[in-house]
């Protein structure tokens, strides 16, 4: 049984599935975003060889700082994420839900945030303090549109937990096809958007003021490992919203080709965001996610709780 | 059964602080240390016999929820005396090493009393030690803030007298038995006696509107005097009276437990907003000492729920056994922050937040105690926090399901500020860890060194039992602590627990630390090939110089700049929403009218005493 549990952490549907997809869909990334900019982009596995090319660099620690925090952040970081892709895999891949419901997975996606701050600041460099202080922001903007289209499915369910209770609930339609469901998915994909800190909400990061903020200090290793939790979230996070409101897969005959139009539907959906829009500061990001995502994601729990 | 132990619960402290008076400073500590050891094993022992019926049982009785309440207050009275042995100046020392025995009687008074006479005296005695503990505070605001405390707490005593005087005659059966009262609302005054009761236990336990108190305590009372009552002994009489009541006292209706419900999810989301503008340490603290209060009160609150078919529902007492286990998780972890926070005080010589930051190289100990302890109350998995908010959450959605659709989006509104309050907490923390333990250290920092060994020594047991709490929350607290006490009304052990959700600690603790490992070992593969190079920052080439610095304090500017938000921190800064000053400002109203009439001509005088004897007339006929 443990055996079975570790294959599933470290294999499929975790580690090593979700980082070879996480990466290629990082070049596909690139490449639609090169072909936006008239650009040619780079070949499919250019990836994998930034990744193995940090791996083997020098590591450049702070003096005088906590330098076991620094460098133990990223470590934490990979590992919570590792696990999130497992859970979220299990219910698509195999309906297993036992990782956990959607309460923990809305708390354990906070975490990359903490760690990325605490990591962040422990190197005491004022621009990482102040990316670190927008990415809690970040944070706190988007985490209230996130908690009201968690709830959607909850309430369109009857009031269950878990994630392969909602796939299952959503056998005789999708969520997305109600009113409440698209109005859920739209706001989901907008704050997975700001999850993920890809433009217009890379505020945190911010290359050209803060020079990547928070990651400013970290170099080979150490930074190959942020990259590639960053990698994996674009395989989490799309799961996590095909989970919530398009009933999960269902991977027999025609359905491989449904599940797959899924998913590419969401990335490019993200890309297209990311690639038509300029960063904006980080008060609008507050507003446009408390004034307008969120009532919109309370009137869409509104009309479910009604059953529209 | 020869002397009765439940006696010496009250007798042995009461006792060595009366000895302590006369005692040398050595002594005292020993004394005391000893007391409190031999008063926890005793507890202990009394686990098995929590239903027993002792004699005395006029005065105090022990049921499971008293020992649950009775058991935290020893071990954390322990906990935090480790921490005082050597942690203040020998004036304070003095007089802290009388009151802390006293205190701790009082508390274990009160819990363990068997009528509601005995429960109002000792109710009343820890109000005041409450005020002493506070006028021990060296700061200049500080005999204000005590003042203010003894007003509020002291004051909401009267409403606890009135409550349980009119519980005596609407129910003449029990008389002032604090147990199978029972009392439904179809009796006069019993909507007058319920919200008495719950003014007292709200004034107590910190919550909303009744919890201004706390973070002007926490500001200008001495560290250990803050750790031992708002952020734990305070929170355990509040809570403990609150389940109380639901469990034995009243039989709630669904409008008092949504009311309930709404009053906790306020009290959450109006605390931890204020919490995230602040700028000193321990009114940071004070303020999260409020807002878990909500979560508590939420859980508790809901307990008794009736599900549609008439029966209890097993969602309501899920959230009951969470608000319960959140009630002792809180009083560990915020005992655990209070406390951390005094270390860094001591050291440093102040708790504003904007002169801190750095120390996480100087006091690395302490800072992996704060960490825990923070990501523990920000609800972060494995640890203590998330179990019992996770509890709470599935308990109110649970309960929801049955209820109509009105009551679903009511439901609904307050959960959705519960967890949103607890995202601001986590925002609220990692500006606290920023500000205090990461970031750039000032110069003047340079030469702090870690706590105290005693100071660790207690922050290390907390701490320690958060992570417990955390991984194995089913085994050991829950069902070994918290489950008993449902035996107190056999219809809802009936109904108790199947869970809903889906977290295994144990299996999730073993998933992450596994990759955690993986990772670790990879690294420092890779970090042995390879040279490690240390190097100072780098600011695009720029020295550091110290007015580059960032605090921390200033994370959170835009949100109190923006439009609706602006207008409540604006009325908040004016004391528009503090009930004490609200109070105080008609009471003053009032006096300046009397003083008006107070002419000083006889004439005058005469007249307002025939006034006086006309309307005592008219009133008795």
């Amino acid at each position: 049984m443990i055996g079975k549990q570790i294959l599933y952490l470290l294999v499929f549907p975790g580690l090593l599935f979700t980082c070879v997809l996480g990466l290629l869909i990082g070049w596909l990334d690139r490449k639609v975003s090169a072909s936006f900019q008239f650009r040619v982009g780079p070949p499919i596995f250019q990836n994998f060889n930034d990744i193995f090319k940090l791996l083997g660099k020098e590591v450049i620690l702070i003096k005088d700082t906590n330098i076991t925090v620094f460098a133990l952040a990223p470590i934490a970081a990979f590992s919570v994420m590792v696990f999130l892709s497992m859970s979220i895999g299990l219910v698509l891949f195999y309906g297993l839900g036992f990782g956990g419901d959607i309460i923990v997975m809305m708390y354990l996606f906070m975490f990359f945030s903490v760690a990325i701050i605490i990591g962040g600041s422990a190197s005491g460099n004022v621009l990482s303090s102040l990316g670190a202080g927008r990415e809690i922001k970040l944070l706190l903007a988007d985490e209230l549109a996130f908690i009201l289209i968690c709830l959607i499915p909850i309430i369109k369910s009857g009031y269950l937990l878990g994630l392969n209770e909602i796939v299952i609930a959503q056998s005789d339609g999708a969520f997305i096809g109600s009113i409440s469901g698209f109005i859920g998915f739209l706001v989901g994909l907008l704050c997975i958007q700001a999850k993920m800190t890809l433009p217009p909400f890379h505020i945190p990061e911010a290359e050209t003021e803060l020079a990547e903020g928070p990651l400013m200090e970290y170099s080979g290793p150490l930074l190959a490992l942020w990259k590639i939790c960053q990698h994996m979230m674009w395989v989490i996070f799309p799961f996590f919203l095909i989970i919530l409101f398009f009933g999960g897969f269902n991977l027999v005959g025609i359905g491989i080709l449904w599940a797959i139009l899924k998913y590419v539907l969401i990335i490019v959906l993200m890309i297209i965001i990311k690639n038509t829009n300029p960063r904006i500061q980080i008060d609008t990001a507050l507003k446009f996610f408390w004034r307008y995502a969120s009532p919109l994601a309370l009137i869409g729990i509104i009309l479910a709780v009604l059953g529209v | 059964m020869g002397t009765n132990e439940l006696l010496l619960l009250v007798t042995i402290p009461v006792g060595i602080g009366l000895i302590n008076i006369i005692l040398p400073n050595i002594l005292k500590k020993i004394l005391t240390f000893g007391g409190l050891a031999y008063l926890l094993s005793l507890t202990i022992q009394l686990y098995s016999k929590a239903n027993l019926s002792l004699s005395y049982k006029m005065i105090f009785a022990l049921d499971q929820l008293s020992w649950l309440t009775v058991a935290f207050i020893q071990l954390l009275g322990l906990i935090i005396l480790i921490y005082s042995l050597k942690s203040m100046d020998e004036v304070n020392e003095r007089s802290y090493f009388v009151l802390f025995p006293l205190t701790l009687a009082f508390c274990n008074g009160a819990v363990l009393s068997a009528n509601s006479i005995v429960l109002m005296i000792f109710w009343g005695l820890s109000g005041i030690s409450l005020y002493l503990f506070g006028v021990m505070g060296r700061s200049e605001s500080a005999s204000q803030s005590a003042r203010k405390t003894f007003l509020i707490v002291g004051g909401s005593d009267v409403f606890l007298i009135l409550g349980f005087v009119l519980l005596r005659f609407i129910n003449t059966n029990s008389g002032w038995a604090l147990w199978n009262s029972e009392v439904s609302f179809n009796a006069n005054f019993s909507y007058l006696a319920f919200f008495s009761i719950l003014i007292a236990a709200f004034a107590k336990a910190g919550g909303f509107p009744l919890h201004t108190w706390v973070p002007d305590f926490s500001k200008d009372a001495p560290v250990e005097g803050v750790a031992f009552l708002p952020a734990s002994l305070d929170k355990l009489l509040g809570i403990y009276l609150l389940a109380r009541m639901v469990m034995s006292l009243f039989i709630l209706h669904i409008y008092l437990q949504m009311m309930l419900l709404t009053l906790g999810a306020l009290t959450v989301i109006f605390a931890v907003m204020m919490a995230l503008l602040q700028h000193n340490g321990k009114k940071l603290l004070g303020y999260h000492a409020v807002s878990q209060v909500g979560y508590m009160i939420m859980g508790v609150g809901l307990g008794g729920m009736l599900a549609a078919n008439g029966q209890v529902a097993a969602g309501g007492i899920i959230a009951f056994i969470g608000g319960l286990f959140h009630l002792l998780n809180n009083t560990i972890y915020k005992t655990s922050l209070f406390l951390i926070m005094g270390s860094v005080e001591k050291k440093a010589g102040t708790c504003d937040l904007d002169k801190l930051g750095g120390l996480g190289t100087k006091m690395p100990i302490t800072f992996m105690f704060a960490m825990i302890s923070a990501l523990a109350i920000s609800g972060i998995p494995p640890f203590n926090g998330f179990y019992s908010k996770w509890l709470i959450y599935q308990g109110i959605i649970n309960v929801l399901k049955d209820l109509s659709v009105g009551f679903q989006i009511w439901g609904l509104l307050c959960l959705i500020l519960a967890i949103f309050g607890s995202a601001l907490t986590l925002a609220s923390f990692m500006k606290f860890l920023h500000a205090i333990f990461l970031g750039k250290r000032q110069a003047i920092h340079n030469n702090i060194t870690e706590a105290p060994t005693f100071q660790l020594i207690a922050n290390g047991i907390l701490a320690i039992i958060c992570v417990i709490f955390g991984i194995v929350a089913i085994r050991i607290p829950i069902m070994k602590l918290i489950n008993p006490v449902l035996n107190i009304k056999p219809e809802w052990s009936i109904a108790a627990p199947t869970l809903f959700g889906t977290y295994f600690p144990e299996l999730f603790s073993f998933l992450v630390i596994l990759p955690f490992i993986l990772g670790l070992i990879v690294f420092l593969i890779l970090i042995k090939k390879k040279r490690v190079r240390m190097d100072t920052n780098y600011i695009g080439g720029q020295e550091p110089v110290e007015k580059f610095r960032i605090s921390g304090t200033g994370f959170y500017n835009e949100i109190r700049d923006m439009a609706p938000l602006k207008f409540f921190y604006m009325w908040a800064d004016k004391k528009f929403f503090d009930i004490y000053d609200i109070l105080r400002g008609i009471s003053l109203f009032f006096a300046k009218l009397f003083k008006a009439l107070h002419t000083g001509q006889l004439q005058f005088y005469c007249l307002w005493i025939l006034i006086g004897m006309m309307v005592l007339l008219k009133i008795v006929k």
